[in-house]
């Protein structure tokens, strides 16, 4: 390793190892010890003991000792100035878990930052939420700012903005194209003081991602490759009793696929039923596979370094027909011309995509699809699908025909230089680009017209649906640092800078549909054809100053300014403030505490504000034709927009406080990190829905506030250490409270999202103010409350229910039909735990990764009551007394039969409990989504460099066991709770119904260093 | 080369400085949105607002059709059938949207001197804003639709019926105009095809419906009625209908989903029992032209509120005929205001004033020229309007037999339902919901969500539904 200070301990002599590694040190006698430090790496300290050669290696610091951290802007920082939480994760601990999106394998690692991933599919996006939501607008993403190399990149998950086009596809957040194999580190900045210096884009968070960049010396080649294999983690219990039919008719053409009799029924009725039901909520999905492949290199001298890598990634996903592709390849290099002087380039190619399917639909279609019949048996010889009756069409079949490929090709590029005129003063300019070209198609064929075709509804006559989305990020980011001592203890660090980001947009839409040939899948093939375009520039300014002073290396003090000019403020109102103030002090330097119990400790706090402008447009409205297309073809109907704007639009602010310490005790054994804050969102932008009597739907404006308020912890710990066995432990553990404080006057709530339930049970995610931002409302059972009154908004479970004495429902429970709290989406803690074993050259490790207090609505447990699928329906014959209260209190005593038609009582039930009132209670079906799960193992073993010398030329080799996801604790019934039924950039996240199951996964990788 | 890279980063460092300091402002000058015709455009808000005009008469007439039993729900107890509250906000957001179109419309055609336009416009303003009028009463005008007032205040029902009059009155001005710089166009006007004399008879035929509303109203002028209707409709040429779809038109789509079944479009038990000879004892031509068959052989509708007997899949019932009905096959017109209703105004007000020999003749008319709209052959037309049923001489001729013809031609319209709460109800055998949650026949609907909850201040309360808007009193 090059650049290794090396000094005599107790004195000032010293060198350094040259670009091999190598180094050599004249010693006064072989009895003194050598000390050995690296930035990142713990120091060591070697007895000579009379050698004259000493192999060293040195261990990187994994405690975050005298660490320097990546910060706003690139800016690196000793981690003990700093006056805010930062923790960042190493390229190593982030490829534990082998993880293809990158967002996905900061799972657990970083405490207050929440990652879901939103499903299994390959590719899938991943959501990351940095201390709560803090803006209202529902259509805007609350997602941190991702920067790589000093350069912002796109991480949106873009989805078309007319519903049901492509937002139940699983689309991929862009990071998720970064090749994580890649990352040298990642530092996440959680709180305002962290972020004020990206201004109003950073608002969320930043999530800092430094590239592997090349090191003087000799040429290494890495060589990693990892094959992987996945099945669904959980399924839900189904019933297995009952056949297809309704009203407990048996019927193999009926649309119902479990109100029939019971299978023995069905099999003295037909014999050609099946013993048993077929489990196609097995029998459709099938064990996925992965291969990554990535080769990197990097070396050279120390004018010139580089570091190159390409990787491919294939990946089939769990559910048939669905996979994922990801190639990249990365250059990334180094001029030093002296050294005053350097220049920096990297350009990063990715071309990613695959099929998507739509598991919204899938889940749905296989709720409809009888268990008498096999769902994998779904092709004819002829091509068309093989079905029953008239009325079904098979899913996989769906899945089969039905295509959706996205194909995206993008460069990420910089180049940066830095000139040092003078010892004290840098200047350094950051140039960069995120481009990429998107294509999305969606096909499918039209009817074949042979006899005895039952046509896929979904696929209407046949279409091809062409999207391509264009998308440039260009960033330009200028720093003059100046760094010098006032007096003996006292030193400054003063940044001066300028910063111009723009992106622009253009998406066209071109639809067509009614095909002549039905399986010839292009445009000029479709006998209509819509097209759709938008168009979308934004650009900023800014500049910004950053000043550190330092007292005797113990008492930091950080001021920090940001003006911003945007473009989507009004001309007289477009520039913005934001400071922020932070302060470190470590009093065990400063008081001298001597070496005992406490190492090292820390106190810091920080304020700040930052904000968010509007998107793009909103201070105009104008005309837009009527959706849908031309009438007739023909003619196009124009109409006003529905979004009134407001002229006097101002950006949103939110004040943040926090305040930490950092304590390590016993020789930094044990290390604790401990974070408080408060933040307050006010004048925050949102559509105001509007009468539509007013002329307009919304009105966007400035129209509320949030808190957000919560502690972060985080300990590590070495429990055991010895010369070949060491034990860590690190653990993060986060809670967050947030309250929508205001709305504007006049409005009530704020739908930000809502789901499909039967019989009015829909469920909706709402803002109402004195309510958290996650809360589910929907439809309850009705409950006693004699002479006291009922909350508008909550139940009260303590109490009775109410049941029917009279009318065609007596003897059920009551529905409460008012909208009432039922559950909140965002977790009251998350947490992690991570103990780390090596043993010589074995390593292991395994994490628990916690969400607790987290309610979803579960939409497929709706399905599955209304069609009999579920397990408990299987108590349909039987015959039982609600637990309850009539009206006047009297407790009931009417026995009910909960199958349909005639019950044992004589009694006509009609279509039954389960679908004439189970199914119609939202409350039922938001349940407890809070786990607990062994998210990762890991066993590595690193074969002995002994072995590896008589190659010659291998250096390092690893073979490395991984599983994901390997054990699940939920109360949840559906599939994994942690995916969801919307997008990763959408903040309405209470839906987990029909979703891509998530998936356990077990791999395999070999790494080898030439 | 370490000079000239040097130099460039001077270079570049000085170039963004002075683009920030320069050109800021020409930077950040991006925000004009390209999506979006900054500027109303006179023909396209024509054609939107032709469209959108007819649309709602089957947006409102989804759910009055139930209230007035020319429909009837395949769920037992379903809530439209059952006078139960339901929440109509998509009419009441499509009906406003289309307004604010109409707004814009005025105000672009008045400053391009396109009256014609301006004169359509008010009309089509009428027209959709006495639909609210008839369902809900009091609505938001006089501080509506331009945004201006975002949560404006509800015009007393009274003050939206003058409202829509003056709108009428104000079109006509419109229209009479010769000075008029743009002139309609024939294929984005939808309705009338750019014909400017079409649309003043359509105002005068509007006006005739509106002031043969208020029958129950003191100052009800019958003979204001008839002048109106010497200048409105002549002939079925002149029906205000929609022929042109962006997709399906609106009640095929209903049958064509009943066929794959999304079930929709039922007869009521009441409807097919006024045509099938049961109720009157003569076979009204009309009702193969109209429903589908039953299973059975014949024509069987469903009873209001009680739902479907059997699985619904297997014709057991009447439905919208999807390849033979009138109102439901591919490219079926949409019906708005028509040559038939016409008649059939004029007779009632005939009537009322005491004319029974107009009044007779109209209404002989009026269903011949519904006959004949539907293509019913002339011989079947003419025995049954021939037969003792129907032709039982001017001295006899009742306003129920008027308003029981006119039930039949305002099939599937909404002004249907202002016809039976004007009558109150007093059709034979007309007969209350099964599983009504009301005491008494359904009088208004309640304001819908979407106004509710974003106007609250001034949404004014509603009482039962059974209770009567102003008109109706």
């Amino acid at each position: 390793m090059p650049g290794v200070t090396v000094q005599l301990k107790g004195s000032t002599t010293g060198t350094t190892t040259g670009p091999d590694g190598n180094f050599s040190i004249t010693v006064p006698n072989t009895n003194v010890t050598l000390v050995f430090s690296f930035v990142g790496y713990l120091k060591q300290e070697v007895p000579v003991n009379g050698r004259t050669s000493l192999q060293i290696s040195l261990q990187p610091d994994t405690r975050n000792l005298e660490q320097v951290v990546v910060t706003a802007l690139g800016i690196k920082k000793e981690k003990r100035a700093l006056g805010y939480a930062v923790q960042d994760v190493g390229g190593a601990e982030l490829a534990v878990s082998k993880q293809t999106n990158v967002v996905n394998a900061l799972q657990g690692k970083v405490a207050g930052v929440q990652i879901s991933s939103t499903g299994g599919a390959p590719g899938q996006g991943a959501r990351i939420i940095i201390r709560g939501l803090n803006s209202l607008d529902p259509t805007k993403s609350s997602q941190p700012l991702f920067i790589v190399d000093g350069i912002p990149i796109d991480n949106d998950t873009y989805v078309d903005p007319r519903p049901g086009i492509d937002d139940s596809r699983g689309m991929s957040n862009r990071a998720a194209d970064i090749n994580p194999d890649d990352i040298e580190n990642i530092s996440i900045l959680r709180g305002g003081a962290a972020t004020a210096l990206y201004g109003l884009r950073a608002a969320n968070g930043a999530v800092v991602i430094t590239t592997k960049s090349g090191k003087a010396g000799r040429l290494t080649v890495g060589v990693s490759s990892t094959f992987g294999f996945e099945n669904v983690n959980k399924t839900p219990d189904v019933q297995n009793r009952f056949s297809q039919g309704y009203l407990g008719v048996y019927d193999p053409d009926s649309f119902w696929p479990s109100w029939g009799p019971t299978v023995e029924e069905a099999r003295r009725l037909d014999p050609t039923h099946p013993a048993q039901l077929f489990d196609n909520f097995k029998r459709a999905y099938r064990t996925g596979k992965q291969f990554r492949n990535t080769i990197n290199m990097s070396g050279g001298t120390e004018k010139a370094l580089f570091s190159a890598s390409v990787s491919s990634l294939n990946q089939d996903g769990v559910i048939p027909f669905s996979d994922y592709n990801n190639y990249s390849a990365r250059l990334n290099g180094e001029l030093r011309f002296s050294p005053k002087f350097k220049v920096g380039a990297s350009v990063n190619y990715i071309n990613s995509g695959g099929n998507r399917v739509n598991a919204d639909r899938y889940g749905e279609q296989l709720i409809y699809w009888s268990p008498r019949w096999d769902v994998k048996d779904f092709l004819k010889p002829d091509g068309t699908q093989k079905t029953y009756g008239t009325e079904n069409d098979n899913p996989m079949y769906t899945l089969y025909s039905n295509r959706f490929v996205d194909d995206v090709n993008r460069i990420i590029a910089n180049i940066n230089a830095t000139w040092s005129p003078l010892p004290w003063l840098d200047l350094s300019y950051r140039f960069g680009t995120d481009y990429y070209s998107d294509a999305r198609s969606h096909t499918a064929p039209g009817p074949k017209g042979v006899v005895g075709e039952l046509p896929l509804g979904d696929n209407g006559l046949g279409f091809v649906h062409e999207y391509q989305i264009n998308k440039r990020l260009l960033n330009g980011t200028f720093v003059l640092n100046a760094r010098n001592k006032i007096s003996s203890k006292l030193s400054s660090d003063f940044k001066l800078g300028h910063d111009m980001y723009q992106y622009k947009l253009k998406s066209i839409a071109t639809e067509g549909d009614t095909l002549d040939i039905p399986e010839l899948l292009v445009l000029h093939n479709a006998k209509r054809v819509i097209s759709n375009q938008r168009e979308e520039r934004y650009r900023i300014i800014g500049v910004f100053a950053d000043w550190t002073l330092n007292w005797d290396n113990y008492l930091y003090l950080t001021l920090t300014g940001r003006e911003d000019f945007t473009s989507t403020l009004h001309k007289d109102r477009n520039a913005f403030f934001y400071p922020s103030v932070s302060m470190g002090y470590v009093f065990t330097d400063h008081l001298k505490i001597p070496d005992g119990i406490l190492t090292y400790g820390k106190v810091r706090a920080s304020w700040a504000r930052i904000g968010k402008d509007a998107s793009a447009y909103r201070l105009t409205y104008g005309y837009t034709p009527l959706i849908d297309g031309p009438i007739d073809n023909t003619v196009i109907g124009w109409t006003r927009t529905d979004t009134k704007p407001d002229p006097d639009l101002k950006p949103e602010f939110t004040n943040t406080f926090e305040a930490g310490a950092e304590l390590r005790f016993l020789q930094n054994r044990i290390g604790l990190d401990f974070t408080w804050y408060n933040s307050k969102s006010t004048d925050l932008l949102m559509s105001v829905p509007l009468p539509t009597s007013a002329g307009f739907d919304y009105f966007y404006t400035n129209a509320g506030s949030i808190r957000n308020r919560g502690v972060e912890i985080s300990v590590n710990a070495t429990p055991v250490k010895t010369r070949y066995f060491t034990w860590d432990v690190r653990a993060n553990y986060s809670a967050n409270r947030n309250k929508v404080l205001s709305l504007r006057d006049g409005v009530n709530e704020v739908v930000v999202g809502s789901q499909f339930g039967y019989a009015s049970s829909t469920a909706t995610q709402k803002y109402i103010v004195g309510l958290p931002v996650g809360a589910i409302f929907g439809r309850s059972y009705a409950r006693y409350y004699g002479t006291d009154t009922e909350d508008p908004n909550f139940i009260d479970k303590s109490r009775p229910v109410l049941i029917r004495n009279t009318g065609d429902l007596r003897g059920f429970p009551l529905i409460n039909t008012s909208q009432k709290y039922l559950g909140n989406t965002q977790p009251k803690w998350i947490g992690a735990i991570t103990n780390s074993f090596s043993y010589k050259g074995i390593g292991l490790s395994f994490m628990f990764d916690v969400r607790q207090g987290v309610q979803k609505y579960n939409q497929f447990a709706n399905f599955m009551a209304a069609f009999g699928t579920s397990k408990m329906t299987e108590n349909r014959d039987q015959t039982k007394t609600f637990d309850g209260v009539f009206a006047d209190g009297k407790a009931n005593d009417i026995p009910v039969y909960l199958g349909q038609g005639n019950g044992p009582d004589g009694r006509a039930y009609g279509d039954g409990y389960y679908r004439r009132v189970y199914r119609g209670v939202t409350e039922t079906f938001i349940e407890d989504a809070s786990w607990v799960r062994l998210r990762n193992v890991s066993l590595s073993y690193q074969l002995p460099s002994k072995l590896l010398a008589r190659t010659k030329f291998i250096t390092g080799a690893n073979i490395t066991l991984t599983g994901n996801n390997l054990w699940l604790h939920t109360d949840y019934t559906g599939f994994d709770p942690e995916s969801s039924s919307t997008n990763a950039a959408s903040n309405a996240d209470a839906f987990s119904g029909f979703t891509y199951p998530a998936v356990r996964s077990f791999l395999a990788t070999i790494n080898l260093t030439f | 080369m370490y000079r000239t890279m040097k130099k460039l980063l001077i270079y570049i460092t000085c170039c963004s400085m002075l683009a920030f300091f320069g050109a800021c402002k020409k930077y950040l000058d991006v925000n004009k949105d390209p999506n979006t015709s900054a500027t109303p455009p006179l023909n396209g808000l024509l054609a939107s607002t032709t469209y959108n005009t007819g649309y709602n008469v089957y947006r409102t007439g989804d759910f009055t059709s139930y209230f007035v039993q020319y429909l009837a729900s395949p769920n037992t107890a379903s809530s439209t059938d059952t006078y139960d509250e339901v929440d109509y906000s998509l009419t009441w957001t499509s009906i406003y949207n289309t307004m604010a179109d109409l707004y814009d419309l005025v105000n672009t055609a008045d400053s391009l001197g396109a009256y014609e336009h301006a004169g359509a416009a008010r009309i089509m303003m009428a027209l959709n804003l006495s639909m609210t009028n008839a369902i809900w009463g009091a609505v938001p005008f006089k501080e509506a639709l331009s945004g201006g007032v975002i949560q404006p205040r509800f015009d007393p029902d009274q003050d939206v019926y003058q409202s829509c009059l003056a709108l009428v009155d104000a079109g006509i001005t419109s229209l009479n105009r010769t000075d008029g710089k743009i002139l309609l166009d024939e294929t984005r006007d939808l309705l009338h095809h750019g014909d400017a004399g079409a649309w003043k008879k359509t105002a005068y035929a509007l006006k005739a419906r509106l002031l043969n509303r208020i029958t129950k109203k003191a100052d009800y002028d019958p003979a204001a009625v008839l002048t109106a209707l010497g200048q409105a409709y002549t002939s079925n040429a002149d029906d205000l209908q929609l022929t042109q779809f962006q997709s399906r038109s609106p009640w095929n789509q209903a049958a064509v989903n009943n066929v794959n079944l999304t079930l929709d479009g039922w007869l009521s038990t009441h409807f097919v029992a006024a045509l099938n000879d049961s109720t009157f004892g003569v076979f009204d031509p009309r009702l193969p032209m109209i429903a589908t068959l039953t299973k059975f052989g014949d024509y069987r509708g469903t009873i209001n509120g009680k739902g479907r007997i059997g699985t619904g899949t297997d014709d057991e019932e009447s439905y919208l005929a999807v390849e033979t009905g009138f109102y439901s096959k591919g490219g079926a017109p949409l019906l708005i205001m028509t040559y038939a209703e016409c008649k059939f105004i004029q007779a009632e007000a005939a009537f009322r004033a005491g004319d029974k020999t107009t009044a007779y003749t109209a209404y002989l008319d009026g269903i011949r020229a519904h006959m004949d709209k539907l293509g019913v052959s002339p011989a079947n037309r003419d025995a049954y309007v021939n037969s003792t049923v129907v032709s039982i001489g001017a001295a006899n001729i009742t306003l129920a037999l008027i308003m029981k013809e006119k039930y039949v031609a305002m099939f599937l319209n909404p002004e249907s339902w202002t016809d039976l709460r004007r009558m109150d109800y007093q059709y034979t055998d007309f007969n209350m919901p099964v599983n009504a949650v009301l005491p008494a026949f359904i009088r208004r609907v309640a304001y819908p969500s979407a106004e509710a909850a974003r106007n609250s201040a001034n949404v004014p309360p509603v009482g039962a539904l059974s209770d009567r808007l102003w008109w109706d009193e």
